[in-house]
């Protein structure tokens, strides 16, 4: 039975792009003095569940890369190894060719293998370091059988004893003969127990196998053909027996002599070399744990349960129990799980077994982070993705079908709307019953449009979770002490924004720590704490959200800024306003910086960041004190689909103004407006003259009337640019989803994009930025 | 799965291939467009104005939550009476990935022609460009231009497009 696994491959680059992120917030965060051991668990378990997924899909670089890193990992978490900074780099940039391995796989872009030799070179190295074996305090037990054991198991003949309860739908189909047939290929193969034939199949299967392959040779298709989780394959001695080495879960439920802990990752106490020991692991590892070891009791000794815990590796699937009766233990958790039907005494529920020695049975599919969380011994690893997906309240669907949800809800909003007008213009009034009941369609689609728009929504955290690296990286390499502080981790915003906001920011961060922040020594001379402090908040504001990223350092040069400005021949006066001044830095090719270095200073980027933002929709803002940091702020609407606008009439057209530019409006009276050089107008609003843009002129359509005091001005504001637009009326304010206008035909100037009003007429939201830069524009030529 | 294979030789391939054409008047002059191109033809509604849009372009509607731009051909071509009566017709036509409607007087026909009975256009000059025009077909002493309708609605002159994006 083959089974196209290129189909799962794009959950997997998910899955372990995740992975890598996690790991990569948890190294960031380890205190190297006095690291969190659930923190180290938690990486050591992102490691272990690439690698084993790696292994399954058969990408042998990711899984062998991952399995040094593990092994690393797994020592330090043992505490065999102290934790010190020099790995945390080293863990850092496995993780980043771990990323670039990945991508590679994806198709994009290439990994250096010598890069990866290096790395692997490295973590050994690291892990060889103070390697001499040191006897885990845990592990009184001897264990010298393990090692040979491993040995055994490459070469030699083995016996599984493999019980599983097939799926109904592989039991019925060909999945289960096929199976069978694999399994005779590979082996003598014996029926020991098979469900009833009046079973079609399904029950309780029992064979055994005696095969020269290990058990990675059809473990994965058990998977496949069996009951979520439900089989297991152990491995019997065959013929000599003479110790039970692997008898994990002799299906004779009592199997007296249980090896301690099968000392696969047992590093000490041996005097093997690291090499060999390795390969024992890796050997054995590649069943990626389906049987976890089995706790070695010498009438309960009362380390057992943690050496247990630290030491399971396993997906959870046979979570390793202590118990001081061994005997009794095999028994207990062949019933525990309930996986065996037939086995299990009809007494014994899943739910109802008492965990022997306060350890929690991890079951299959309903594990995972509260069995991790509790402290408890059992470490319920996840990754198998059947197991994982009964216990993750998520699923994966792709950006298109949500795109198309929103797109039909825009539909119905707009459909509803235009019923709702309709009902209003019957004449002697339409019935009660129809009145209500479009009201309640009105609120249910209203709710049906803010639940369907918010699974666009994602957590900010997202791109400020990789902040710590860039500062960290950054920070080390100007030789700045920096701490980077971010609130606000939870505030939601669209994904397509969250995506376009991750450069911006990041180069915003990369300025402040580059210009913003002093070296330390500077910092101490002006009487400052000498490390540095960046802070990174959001939140919401109004219909916006607001990105913060602050500095407490030096603060922006204003004469240096206007010098370089007067040097560049751009338009200054010492008369401009701070936020004038600051507002250059974002001019193309402006820096104040004396030196380039290879972060900044070349002046690509704020004009970058600052279209990046405005093409979002959104505006950014500085301000800034010498001596006491900067603070830029980034504004952008909630979502790029939907936006508050102000329905306006000129002429016999509709336009949509977006409310967020909106700052008054007022009815002119005559003689309000004068002329400049009797080209330009303007008009005098609270002292401050505002170039007048009349839209029927700029768009050429025939308006109700030519007299200014007839109809509304509009006062807008577009990033520090002030205008007054007359328009004939204001009509009302909507929430308007948002069309493309290009995607059928061009762009226009002064046009942002279109969306559907009520009664199914298109109405073009105005461009503000862009008719408030042609007002200045007519205003200069004018002046 | 074996592919499916199809029977049967290649006699002469302008024999057999044949394409359906959609016809339209525009004033007295018949025009034939790949059928292909066509999504649905539906009556003519006030358009939404374009700021500064050349006249030809009507402005957009609202197709069943698509924004598609209008354009007279009429207009643009000079042809027969520009007027808007219930029984105007907007063909919306799916090309280049684009949804674009054309007002035309009326739509006639849809005709099966072979490669062969395309005959080639002499070369005239006048607003219509003979670029666009795969050729001159007859049916029953019908004249109809075969237009190359992609061509000309993605091209500089109808202003549809950026012209950064062509």
């Amino acid at each position: 039975m083959t089974i196209d696994m290129s189909q799962f491959y794009q959950v997997f680059f998910e899955e372990s792009a995740e992975h890598l992120a996690t790991m990569e917030g948890l190294l960031l965060e380890l205190d190297i003095e006095n690291p969190d051991s659930e923190q180290l668990n938690a990486i050591f378990r992102a490691a272990h569940s690439i690698k084993g997924s790696a292994g399954t899909f058969g990408f042998t670089d990711l899984a062998e890369t991952t399995h040094i890193l593990e092994n690393l990992l797994d020592r330090i978490r043992k505490q065999e190894l102290g934790l010190r900074a020099d790995m945390v780099d080293a863990f850092l940039e496995s993780g980043d060719l771990l990323r670039d391995m990945l991508e590679a796989h994806q198709g994009r872009g290439q990994v250096d293998p010598k890069a990866v030799a290096s790395i692997c070179a490295r973590l050994r190295q690291l892990s060889a370091d103070e390697s001499v074996p040191v006897v885990s305090p845990l592990h009184p037990a001897d264990e010298p059988g393990p090692v040979e054991a491993g040995r055994n198991v490459i070469v030699g003949k083995r016996a599984f004893d493999i019980q599983f309860v097939p799926t109904e739908v592989s039991a019925k189909g060909n999945g289960l003969a096929n199976f069978l047939d694999e399994l005779r290929s590979l082996g003598s193969l014996e029926i020991l127990n098979q469900p009833a034939s009046d079973m079609n199949n399904v029950g309780y299967w029992q064979l055994r196998l005696v095969t020269g392959a290990g058990e990675e040779a059809f473990s994965d298709q058990i998977d496949f053909i069996a009951e979520n989780g439900a089989w297991r394959v152990v491995e019997e001695k065959v013929a000599d027996d003479a110790d039970r080495d692997f008898g994990f879960f002799d299906n004779s439920l009592g199997a007296p002599e249980v090896d301690p802990g099968y000392g696969f990752f047992e590093p000490a106490g041996s005097s093997t070399d690291l090499a060999s020991e390795a390969e024992v692991a890796a050997a054995v590892d590649e069943s990626y744990g389906f049987f976890a070891p089995l706790p070695h009791v010498d009438g309960g000794i009362p380390a057992v349960p943690a050496a247990l815990g630290e030491d399971d590796d396993g997906y959870g699937f046979f979570a390793p129990l202590p118990s001081p009766v061994p005997t009794q233990h095999v028994a207990e958790e062949g019933d525990g799980f309930g996986l065996f039907e037939p086995l299990a005494p009809p007494l014994v529920s899943m739910g109802a077994i008492e965990p022997v020695s306060s350890a929690s049975v991890s079951i299959p599919g309903a594990i995972e982070t509260k069995a991790a969380a509790a402290a408890s011994p059992v470490r319920a690893g996840k990754s198998q993705p059947g197991a994982a997906a009964g216990a993750e309240s998520s699923i994966r669907v792709s950006v298109e079908k949500v795109d198309q949800l929103i797109n039909l809800v825009g539909e119905l909003v707009i459909t509803q709307a235009m019923l709702l007008q309709t009902a209003a213009q019957i004449l002697d009034g339409a019935p009660e019953r129809l009145i209500n009941g479009l009201a309640q369609l009105e609120r249910n689609t209203r709710d049906l449009q803010e639940s369907v728009m918010s699974i666009r929504m994602m957590q900010i955290s997202f791109v400020f979770s990789r902040f710590p690296r860039v500062v960290r990286d950054l920070s080390s390499k100007l030789g700045k002490q920096v701490e980077l502080k971010t609130s606000g981790e939870t505030t939601e915003l669209d994904k397509g924004l969250i995506e376009r906001i991750a450069d911006p920011l990041t180069h915003l961060i990369r300025n402040s720590l580059d210009h913003g922040i002093e070296l330390p020594e500077t910092r101490i001379a002006a009487g400052k704490n000498p490390v540095g402090t960046i802070t990174l908040k959001a939140y919401h504001q109004g219909g916006s959200i607001v990105i913060e990223v602050g500095d407490d350092g030096a603060g922006l040069p204003r004469n240096k800024i206007l010098a370089k400005a007067r040097e560049r021949g751009l338009l200054v006066s010492d008369q401009m306003t701070d936020s004038e001044v600051f507002n250059l830095i974002f001019e193309a090719g402006f820096s104040t910086a004396d030196q380039i270095t290879d972060v900044s200073g070349r002046g690509v980027g704020m004009d970058v960041v600052r279209r990046n933002i405005q093409s979002m929709g959104g505006r950014v803002e500085i301000e800034s004190m010498v001596g006491v940091g900067t603070r830029m702020t980034v504004r952008l609407p909630l979502t790029l689909a939907i936006l508050d606008g102000m329905s306006i009439a000129v002429g016999d057209q509709t336009y949509i103004l977006p409310l967020s530019y909106v700052v008054e409006s007022f009815q002119p009276k005559v003689g309000d407006i004068k002329t400049l050089s009797n080209q330009a107008r303007v008009i005098q609003v609270r002292g401050e003259f505002l170039p007048v843009v009349v839209l029927h002129e700029l768009f050429n359509i025939r308006a109700q009337s030519n007299d200014f005091s007839q109809g509304i001005m509009v006062v807008i504001d577009a990033d520090g640019i002030h205008a007054a637009l007359f328009v004939d009326a204001l009509i009302g304010q909507h929430q308007v989803v948002i069309k493309s206008l290009e995607a059928n035909y061009r762009r226009v100037p002064g046009i942002s994009g279109a969306t559907i009003m009520g009664d199914g007429h298109v109405a073009l939201i105005l461009d503000v930025s862009a008719i408030a830069g042609m007002a200045k524009n007519s205003l200069q030529k004018a002046g | 799965m074996e592919a499916m294979t199809h029977g049967g030789g290649t006699v002469n391939d302008d024999e057999l291939v044949v394409s359906e054409f959609l016809t339209f008047t525009l004033g007295s002059e018949e025009y034939a467009i790949d059928i292909l191109k066509v999504q649905e033809i539906r009556g003519y509604e006030q358009p939404t104005l374009i700021a500064n849009a050349p006249p030809f372009i009507k402005g957009v509607i609202n197709l069943r939550g698509i924004i598609v731009p209008i354009v007279d051909l009429r207009i643009k071509f000079n042809l027969g009476k520009v007027e808007y009566t219930p029984f105007t017709v907007v063909v919306i036509l799916n090309v280049a990935g684009r949804v674009i409607g054309a007002v035309v007087d009326s739509v006639s026909d849809v005709f099966s022609l072979t490669r062969s009975q395309i005959r080639q256009a002499p070369d005239f000059s006048g607003t219509f460009d003979t670029k666009y025009i795969i050729g001159l077909a007859t049916v029953d002493s019908r004249m109809m231009i075969v237009t190359d309708i992609e061509r000309l609605m993605t091209s500089a002159e109808m202003a549809l497009i950026d012209s950064a994006s062509e």
